[in-house]
């Protein structure tokens, strides 16, 4: 990338989309002092900060960035989920399953956790649908190059499901591999298998945000807003990023519960059981209260995330909403 | 919208007027023009700051672009507020230079 494009990247999306070319132009003859390249990168910051902008892009900045909260709430909820299932591994199985029978704030804890997967589930199906819908139809139809970037997600899903299937085939005894045992145990957890499980994370993750980042792109490709359809005769748009406002909100809600029940989960299966919480029985036999604290930063940050998006995503809905 | 309200881009917004009031011209000439009018460069993010100033409150438009290069006018409020702005300047200067005269 040379250096015109590089400073011309620095302009918002919808400024680069107005005056972008004749820019390029322009600076091609007159780009010559370090001076130059200073006033460029005052003037994009001025773009950014949208002091008087009373143009139709300025309304466009503004979807711009109603799209990028709410993607942000989505990116934050599969951070989320990544924490959740860590959350869930480290539960399952463990001395904490027992207790819950008798320690009742203990049992509404992990129920509300439940609970809240559930609704924030229904919350991302809603919101995401019609999202996925247009963006699919706008690809299919007018950005076909595209439709690369939607492989992404697939190839993923396919390399967890080979490494799933090459760890089953190693746990059924149909291949093995020097170093790694074919059953494990707490007591007898080799460090092969330890790698092997840990490869599968990594998959998992990296597959996640190799996905996330392409939807991203193929969402900001797009430029998709709204669905056209007929209300009993009558011609309606529905702005996609609107719809999906009230969803991303209950997504937000229904993480930030689960994060609180989470923590109030540790807070007492610590208090009631301090051995299984210094002892070894984490993710991969780490130490419990070591893979608790990753689990909860992994929470944590998506819940941030995911609100940083929604107060985007709040604010530019409510000035969409003025203008 | 005044020219004032432009903040630090109300006089190169000016200096754009005065250029286009000779006639349309795109951004390479602008920054030529008001080069040799008055001996002032104006950076390219000043101009492109100052121009879409100027086009959001219609005191400028755009034509059809030739090749990548589009080369802008001005239009009829365009030039009322540099009539008033430049009104304003005369009234300045020649008032200043009375005032220097009288000491």
């Amino acid at each position: 990338m040379n250096l015109r494009t590089w400073l011309i990247r620095l302009y918002p999306p919808a400024w680069r989309d107005r005056y972008g070319d004749e820019f390029e132009a322009l600076l091609e003859e007159c780009l010559h002092s370090p001076l130059d390249v200073l006033d460029i990168v005052l003037g994009a910051i001025d773009a950014h900060l949208e002091i008087t902008y009373g143009t139709n892009w300025r309304l466009m900045d503004m979807v711009n960035k109603l799209r990028t909260g709410i993607l942000m709430v989505f990116t934050g909820y599969i951070g989320f989920v990544i924490g959740g299932l860590s959350f869930y591994g480290l539960v399952d199985d463990s001395p904490t399953v027992p207790l819950m029978k008798t320690d009742i704030p203990l049992s509404i804890a992990w129920k509300t956790v439940g609970v809240g997967a559930v609704v924030t589930l229904l919350a991302v199906v809603i919101g995401v649908l019609p999202l996925a819908f247009t963006i699919i139809q706008r690809v299919f139809t007018s950005s076909r190059r595209d439709l690369r970037w939607l492989l992404v997600p697939l190839l993923a899903f396919l390399a967890f499901l080979v490494y799933g299937l090459f760890i089953a085939a190693i746990g059924n005894g149909w291949l093995s591999i020097h170093g790694v045992a074919q059953r494990v145990s707490p007591e007898d957890f080799p460090v092969g298998n330890r790698i092997l499980l840990g490869g599968l994370f990594l998959v998992f993750v990296l597959g996640a945000i190799s996905s996330v980042f392409a939807v991203w792109k193929v969402v900001s490709n797009a430029e998709a807003t709204g669905i056209q359809f007929n209300l009993f005769s009558r011609p309606t748009h529905l702005n996609i990023y609107q719809v999906a406002f009230i969803p991303a909100f209950i997504t937000s809600l229904g993480m930030l519960l689960m994060l609180v029940a989470a923590l109030v989960f540790g807070w007492l299966g610590g208090s009631a059981l301090p051995e299984w919480f210094r002892g070894n029985q984490g993710l991969l036999l780490i130490n419990t209260g070591l893979s608790y604290g990753i689990t909860i930063a992994i929470m944590t940050l998506s819940t941030f995330l995911a609100f940083f998006g929604l107060g985007r995503a709040y604010s530019s809905r409510k000035r969409h909403l003025a203008s | 919208m005044k020219l004032a309200d432009f903040g630090r881009f109300s006089n190169p917004a000016l200096l754009i007027l005065s250029s286009l009031a000779e006639g349309p011209k795109h951004g390479y000439s602008m920054m030529t023009d008001i080069q040799s009018m008055i001996g002032v460069r104006l950076g390219p993010g000043t101009l492109y700051g100052a121009l879409s100033r100027l086009e959001a409150s219609g005191l400028i438009e755009a034509l059809p672009a030739e090749q990548r290069r589009r080369p802008y006018r001005l239009t009829t409020s365009g030039a009322k507020a540099l009539r008033q702005q430049l009104a304003l300047l005369q009234k300045l200067a020649s008032t200043g230079l009375e005032r220097l005269a009288a000491q």
